[in-house]
Order: C-alpha cells, then structure tokens, then sequence
C-alpha cells in the first residue's frame, strides 16, 4: 500500500519534470509558428555555458530610445514596441513601462539614462544563441570579417515576436544562416 | 575492515589472549552482521557510474548537434528524463536495494539538469543561473524522500549552496539575500534528521556531518549586505553555535573525525578571534540596531543561549570550557567596544591567549595529542600574528618565540610522560 502511494507521488513528480521542459518547449513553438518575425540588426562575441554549451551573445544596435521621460531605474522591466522600417529591420518606437495594448512589443531591462542627450538605453532579453561548440568560436571570426565590409545590415537576428514574449529562432550573416555560413 | 577483524583472530590465538572458541564465534558474529548488510561498495561504484554517466550527458548535449533539426534534439532532450524516470520507477515498484534506488536517483537528478538546459539552448532561452538552478532544485529534492536516497540529499544540498552563492555573491551590484537557501535546506532537514537518528553511526551521516555546516558557512557571508563589520559578529555567532552543537552528547560522544561540528565550529572560532585580534579592526565606526545582520547576529546569539541553556538544564555541561562561552563576551565587545580600539583589541589577544590554554588543557586531560598541539598552534598564531602588528622591541618578540618553541616541548614531553605512567599503573 505504501509503495503505491510513494509510486503515485512519484508519477506526479514524474510529471512535473517532464512538463516544465516541454511547457518551455510549447510556449516557443506556438511563438515560432504564429508570432510576427523581425530582424534585429546585431553583433556577436563567444562566450560558454557550464551546462547548455557554447553561445554567442548578441549586441543589439537597437539598444537606444530617445525620450523625454526620465524616470527609469537600472534593471527595470520595460516594454519596447518594435515595427519594421523601409529596409525590413525591427526599430524602436517607443518605450514604456506598461506593456502597450496595440501593435508587437518586447520585454526589456533598463541599463541606464542620458539625460545629456535625453538617450534611454536598454538590453534586449534574446541576446544568447547557441552553437555548436566548434562553431561558435568562427562564428565570431566569420562576423568581425562580415562587419567590416561595407554592406549595411548584413548580420541580423532572427526574432519571433508575440504579445510581448520573443523567441530568438536564428542568426544571419549576408542573408545566410550563421551556422552554414561558418561551414563554407 | 571486518576481514581485518578475522585475520587478527588467529594472531590473537596463537599468543593465547582468546581461545579457539571464542575466536570462531566472534567470526561466525562477523560473518553474518556482513551477510545482513548490502554491498556498501556496490552502491558507491553504482552511485559513481550514474554520476559520471549524468554528467557526461550533460557534455555531449552541451556539444549542440546542430545537424538534427529541432525536433530530433527535442526528443533528445526528454530521452534521458524518461529513461532515468523508468529505472527510479523500476526501483521503487520492484522495492530494489538501496543500490538500485542511490544510482537511479543520481541519474535522474542529472537528466534533469540536461533536459532543462537542452531545451534552452535548442530555443535560445537566455539563462539566468540562478533560476536555472532552482528549477532543477525544486523538481529533483523530492526524489530524496521518494527513493530515500542520500546522495540525491547531498547533490541537492551542494546545488542548492550553488544556487545561494549565484543569488548572493553575485558581483554586479544587485546581489541580495537567497532567503529561499533556508527554505531549501529545511526541506532537505527530515532527511538528515532521520539519518541522525536511525543511522547514527554510518559513514554518509559523517559526511552530512561535515557537509551541512560547511553549506551553511558558504551561505552566511551573502546575508550580510552592508555592514560587513557585523558579519565578522555573525560568523564568530555561527562557529560558536557548531561548536556547542559539536560538544552536545550526541556528537560530542562520537569520534572527533565524524564531529564535523564540533571541528569546524573550533576552527572557525579561533580563525575569527584572530583575525579581529588586529590593531586595525577594532576602528569601526558605523554600527545600526535596525539592519538585517543585527537581525541575524540576535538570532543566532539566541541560539547560542538558548543551546547553553538546554544543556546546562540536562547537566551536561560539567567543565568549563572557554570556546562555549566566548561568544557572549564577544556580543558585549560588538555592541560597546567598537569606538575603543585599544579595548578590543588587548580583550581579544588575551582571549585568544586563553583560548590556546584551553585546548592545551583539554589535550592534557584527555592524552590527546591532537588537541594539545592544536593548542599550542594557537598560541603560536597568535605570536606570529603580533610578529608583524606590534611595536615591540626584536629581543621581547624573540623571547616570545623561544618561550613558545620550549612550551612545544615541555607539555609534549610532560604528557608523554603522563600517559607512561598511566600505562605502568595499568600493567600492575
């Protein structure tokens, strides 16, 4: 009788274990599927994780707002509600610290205010894609290489967007995903 | 160590100190305490497989396969979840031995640090550590009381000082208290209190022993967040509570290598009083009733008292023993000493003083080597430490080393000699 109840209890758990990464999982595949997509202008560096491998992180050129409002603190969640301009890059319209009720937004982190040039400037929460442990590293390189041509616009992020949650789904380097490009 | 038993048996015969009977029965007694017992290497080898075999997962999914398309990592994700899910499954449906239970739980625990961060890096979810962490702390502890396992406890209790030191000692400027570490560790406590009671005498409760204090006074220093002169306070608090702990019969009465309380509680005491036996210590200037560390500092000096209190209404406290009651001097320092540095600073030395004479003592008393050397290291701490402070003339600090160099001798010799004599006394 015991060992039932010990099993059932463990069943639960058995449960809970799976269903934490597989809600993780489902939250990302319907933002993937219907969310809107946007490109973010980016840079990368390589960085590893203990657990999760090798990553690069993104630095986002859009980092900025410019605004009257000068009540931020560092660290604090606001939304920035993006929308695509002429060249089909995600731009900042406007920041604020309720979510807005129209239009696609993202949850951001305040880093800190300009008052000189009235600049807010924020981080960007999708900013770590993972690679392949021997690619990381040339993805890197393959990037620094790319930027320095004269192209505009030419290494962007990937991202889902809906209802303020945003899913990183890949990086491009000249319209071509990083990972394949690093392979030629 | 049994078989080393049963070897001696026939030493001890032939020089006639037991007879052949006796000899057969205490084999025989041996013998078949062993049968009784499940293979304790077969669980550590087992316990180590699963552990070395978790972790390795963990590498070769850190790896990214970026060949296979989401789905396939996907599934590669859940696949060593619901496979170490089976075998624990297994283990307390067919109520498998303890060997079975430890090694299942040690792989479960790691699939499912593997599943959450596979799932991260296949979706580019940006970690937090911490919460990482957490979430494999919170689906993994109740495995501890499902399959009754001690190293899925202990791998529970090192990530959840893991999880303390990312939440506390993080070095941006927003590092604040891990109160969710008490909530943990009391949830790991019913284990180790059942260890305690039914397992008094094994060696994963030793290991407990150790480990729990030790968690504890990682932990510590990340409740101190701005004043950093009361966490010496705190810690001083702390040792002394381990060492009271340590010197209750229940650990007192068992040997000083499994006392991890009692070890670690006078360590830490005396590496305080050190260190605040400084001249530079004692100008502090800021002191409030009304923070968190005089929070913690009262809880843990009520403790103290309150454990003092509990052993002396059982008598357990029959000799005076300076390191049990240090603590309380050391409260009245902190709360009216700190703008007299000359005060604290010469109360501490002699304390410190004491303290060495103490242990001497207590090494002398018991014909314990260990302790009485240990004594004499903390006299000579504290000169070395004066070595470097101090004004005093070269002449007076070389007497100090030569009359501490001749006291290593003297008491050395002076017990030798004792413990002789009292093994003469016993031959006649």
């Amino acid at each position: 009788m015991k060992r039932n109840y010990i099993l059932i209890l463990f069943a639960v758990l058995a449960i809970a274990q799976i269903a934490v990464p597989a809600q993780m999982i489902f939250g990302r595949e319907h933002i993937l599927k219907t969310g809107t997509a946007y490109k973010f202008n980016t840079e990368p560096i390589d960085p590893s994780d203990p657990f999760k491998g090798k990553y690069i992180v993104l630095r986002y050129q859009v980092d900025r707002f410019k605004t009257s409002n000068k009540a931020w603190q560092r660290e604090q969640d606001i939304y920035i509600s993006i929308a695509n301009d002429s060249l089909g890059f995600a731009k900042v319209i406007s920041a604020d610290l309720e979510a807005p009720e129209t239009g696609d937004y993202v949850k951001a982190k305040v880093d800190w205010y300009t008052e000189r040039d009235s600049t807010l400037h924020f981080s960007l929460p999708f900013n770590e894609f993972y690679m392949n442990e021997t690619k990381a590293y040339s993805a890197e390189l393959a990037h620094r290489k790319a930027s320095r041509d004269s192209l505009p616009n030419n290494t962007y992020a990937l991202v889902y967007v809906k209802n303020g949650e945003a899913v990183l789904d890949n990086v491009f380097i000249n319209a071509i995903p990083i990972a394949t490009f690093v392979e030629e | 160590m049994n078989s080393k038993l049963i070897n001696e048996l026939s030493d001890l015969v032939t020089n006639k100190v037991i007879t052949q009977d006796t000899a057969s029965r205490i084999e025989q007694y041996v013998l078949s305490k062993q049968q009784h017992k499940p293979n304790k290497l077969f669980t550590v080898f087992g316990v180590l497989g699963s552990l070395l075999i978790g972790l390795g997962v963990i590498l070769i999914l850190a790896h990214n396969w970026d060949n296979f398309t989401r789905s396939i990592k996907t599934v590669f994700a859940f696949l060593p979840l619901v496979i170490g899910q089976i075998f624990v499954a297994f283990s307390v449906w067919k109520k498998k031995s303890s060997v079975w239970k430890e090694s299942s739980g040690t792989f479960l625990f790691f699939a499912i640090g593997s599943s959450i961060a596979l799932v991260s890096q296949i979706y580019n979810i940006p970690g937090n550590l911490s919460t990482y962490i957490l979430t494999w702390i919170v689906l993994s502890l109740p495995l501890i009381y499902i399959l009754k396992s001690n190293t899925v406890a202990l791998l529970n209790m090192i990530a959840i000082t893991y999880y303390a030191c990312e939440v506390g000692y993080s070095f941006s400027s927003f590092s604040e208290s891990p109160w969710l570490y008490l909530v943990l560790m009391t949830l790991i406590l019913p284990h180790y209190y059942s260890l305690l009671k039914n397992h008094t005498n094994a060696n994963i409760t030793s290991v407990f022993n150790w480990l729990f204090p030790l968690s504890v006074t990682i932990v510590l220093g990340t409740f101190v967040s701005q004043l950093s002169e009361l966490g010496f306070l705190m810690y001083l608090l702390l040792f002394s509570l381990y060492y009271n702990m340590g010197k209750l019969p229940f650990f007192n009465e068992q040997k000083l290598r499994r006392n991890g309380y009692l070890v670690q509680g006078s360590l830490g005491i005396v590496i305080m009083v050190l260190t605040m036996s400084f001249d530079d210590f004692w100008y502090l200037e800021r002191f409030f009733f009304n923070a968190q560390e005089t929070y913690v500092s009262a809880i843990l000096c009520a403790a103290n008292v309150g454990l003092l209190i509990y052993s002396y209404s059982k008598g357990w406290l029959k000799t005076f023993n300076l390191f049990q009651y240090l603590f309380i001097l050391f409260s009245i320092l902190y709360v009216f000493g700190l703008n007299i540095p000359i005060v604290g600073t010469i109360v501490v030395n002699l304390m410190v003083l004491a303290l060495g004479i103490t242990t001497i003592k207590i090494g002398a008393d018991k014909f314990h080597f260990g302790i009485l050397n240990y004594g004499l290291l903390i006299i000579t701490a504290l000169v070395t430490c004066r070595f470097f402070d101090t004004n005093m003339s070269f002449v007076i600090r070389g007497l100090l080393f030569v009359s501490v160099g001749i006291g290593f001798f003297l008491t050395n010799y002076i017990l030798l000699k004792k413990q002789k004599s009292k093994v003469e006394s016993l031959k006649h």
